[in-house]
């Protein structure tokens, strides 16, 4: 089997695995941390030792604020202002990304806020050209 | 990694041009960013008492070449600034490009290959090349400035899945300080507004400023009586990424800076004081730029060791700082990374004053890029001058009372490149 360093491009199978709610990423044969986003390479010790693997999407929300608007990127025009998160996945990398569930309001937040870290669950949310992660506040 | 300089190295000669918009701003209103570019330059060298001719080698930085326009900058600037026929480069480091070069021309001049480096950077966050026009300009919209500046951001997965500055420099670094210190959020916006004030009053007190006007003089005029009502005015100052609003961020700007590094022993005697560059420290990341603790960013950690191991200085020893403060509440997490403010109380010393310049921890009295304003490769060669006129005690209104002897500068190169150099008094 080509490891996924030897693969055409990562970027574009992790954009392909979202369109189908896989979240790809690697994790490394000698350290045996995980990498997401997958970069072909170890982002924790540097080895290119690594091997693709589907993540759970289980994740807690750490903090959420939200985007600026008009929205600093096209895509993302339609949907500003979008709350943001800081989002610790179950298998350890960090990640921030859209997060659904909760308005982009200073109220909403705040409540959020107050809560404590809350257990989200990714998803894929589809833009005009392109699906991109997103995580889903749970109950 | 030896992290030393084997010869001393020192900034004999500074230049900055005034920060603003070369549509609007009256002392830019009509520049070229070859002009813009050569104000700063001439100077610089002026201030070291020499000419483009009497440098080794030009670094030239500009870093969102979409509005600038002149890639191969040595050499089509070259005959601006007097700079023919020398060793040159064009490079970024972001937001760090000013402060980066100083860092490789304090190398090349102690590995004994040059004697003397011009640094310049030059930029325009505001207005871009109209057309074809080789002098002709027009604005560039918010949303043009970030595409192209979040160029420098992951481009694989970050921006295009919805990255934003403002949430990721701003609100969730506030969100993780209030949490981390147990600070409430009101006390978290009174400090951001207080902090605000006193970048405003360093802006209003310096004439190369992009803003020169104090926050309550701008609340007044806006009809408020009490400027911490104008503050948390929704019209004046919205929620960008709450808890953060507006105010607390940086303003673009065209402008320009310059600085000249030599050999100590060629600097003695000569027309302006000279500093010298006695460590410098750098140390990039990838998104994310922390981990669970928002407040917690490594690789400034490891720039700010490393500076300090080369220049020997401890915390206790830093007269003034700057941290790059594109984001008031990172730019504070940072200045407690280093030890000048103590971790969590970094707010607390806003709101009482004491980094205004004639405070007992002064900061950014210049003005920051909030109130001086931002032009990204430009920047950090702002902070460095502000740091030199400190030290040479001729700051006029925002002097800082006790002459600093030592100097920190941080920052921050998109996305991310954490920079540190250290200043000192011969």
């Amino acid at each position: 089997m080509p490891t996924i360093a030897e693969n055409p491009s990562a970027i574009r199978s992790y954009y392909e695995g979202l369109s189908k709610g896989v979240f790809r990423g690697t994790v490394c044969k000698d350290c045996g941390r995980h990498s997401f986003p997958p970069t072909g390479c170890c982002e924790h010790c540097g080895s290119w030792d690594v091997e693709p693997v589907e993540l759970s999407g289980d994740a807690t929300l750490l903090l959420a604020t939200h985007n600026i608007a008009p929205a600093c990127h096209p895509r993302f025009e339609k949907i500003a202002p979008y709350v943001y998160g800081h989002i610790r996945l179950k298998e350890g990398p960090i990640v921030q990304a859209i997060v659904l569930g909760v308005k982009a309001t200073p109220a909403d937040l705040k409540a959020l806020y107050e809560r404590g870290p809350v257990p989200v669950k990714a998803e894929t949310l589809q833009m005009d050209d392109l699906p991109v992660l997103a995580f889903r506040i749970k109950g | 990694m030896r992290n030393k300089l084997h010869e001393k190295a020192v900034i004999s000669g500074v230049g900055c041009s005034r920060f603003g918009d070369l549509l609007e701003t009256p002392e830019l209103k009509g520049l070229t960013i070859q002009e813009l570019t050569a104000r700063a330059v001439k100077e610089a060298l002026d201030d070291a008492g020499l000419t483009g001719q009497d440098v080794d080698a030009v670094f030239a930085g500009n870093a969102m070449v979409h509005s600038s326009q002149v890639p191969g900058t040595y050499s089509q600037l070259s005959k601006w600034t007097g700079t023919q026929f020398k060793a040159g480069v064009h490079f970024e480091a972001q937001c760090s490009t000013t402060n980066v070069g100083a860092a490789l021309a304090a190398m090349s001049i102690a590995a004994g290959v040059y004697d003397t480096v011009l640094v310049y950077g030059l930029e325009t966050t505001r207005t871009k090349v109209k057309g074809f026009s080789p002098y002709e300009r027009e604005p560039i919209s918010h949303q043009q400035t970030w595409l192209w500046t979040d160029m420098a951001v992951n481009q694989a997965y970050g921006v295009p899945q919805g990255y934003d500055i403002f949430s990721t420099y701003n609100g969730l670094v506030a969100l993780g300080y209030c949490r981390k210190y147990g600070l409430s959020l009101e006390d978290y916006d009174r400090s951001m507004f207080e902090l605000c004030r006193t970048r405003r009053l360093h802006g209003a007190m310096n004439p190369k400023a992009n803003i020169q006007e104090k926050l309550e003089d701008r609340a007044a005029k806006e009809g408020f009586a009490d400027p911490y009502d104008y503050w948390r005015s929704d019209k004046h100052n919205p929620f960008v990424a709450w808890p953060s609003r507006l105010l607390s961020l940086v303003t673009t700007a065209d402008g320009a800076s310059a600085m000249v590094i030599t050999r100590a022993n060629l600097a003695k005697g000569g027309k302006s004081q000279p500093v010298q560059l006695k460590g410098f420290g750098i140390n990039y990341s990838d998104l994310p730029w922390y981990g669970e603790d928002p407040t917690v960013w490594e690789f400034d950690r490891r720039a700010i060791d490393a500076a300090f191991d080369m220049a020997g200085i401890e915390a206790d020893d830093i007269d003034y700082l700057h941290t790059h403060d594109c984001s008031h509440i990172s730019g504070i997490c940072t200045a407690e990374a280093t030890g000048y403010l103590e971790p969590g109380k970094g707010l607390a010393a806003a709101r009482e004053g004491r980094l205004r310049f004639d405070g007992d921890r002064p900061m950014s009295t210049h003005g920051g890029r909030h109130a001086f304003g931002h032009a990204w490769g430009a920047s950090a060669g702002t902070d460095t001058y502000e740091a030199v006129l400190q030290m040479r005690g001729q700051a006029g209104p925002r002097q800082i009372k006790k002459t600093p002897e030592i100097s920190v500068i941080h920052t921050h190169g998109y996305a991310m490149i954490g920079t540190v150099i250290v200043l000192g008094s011969l």
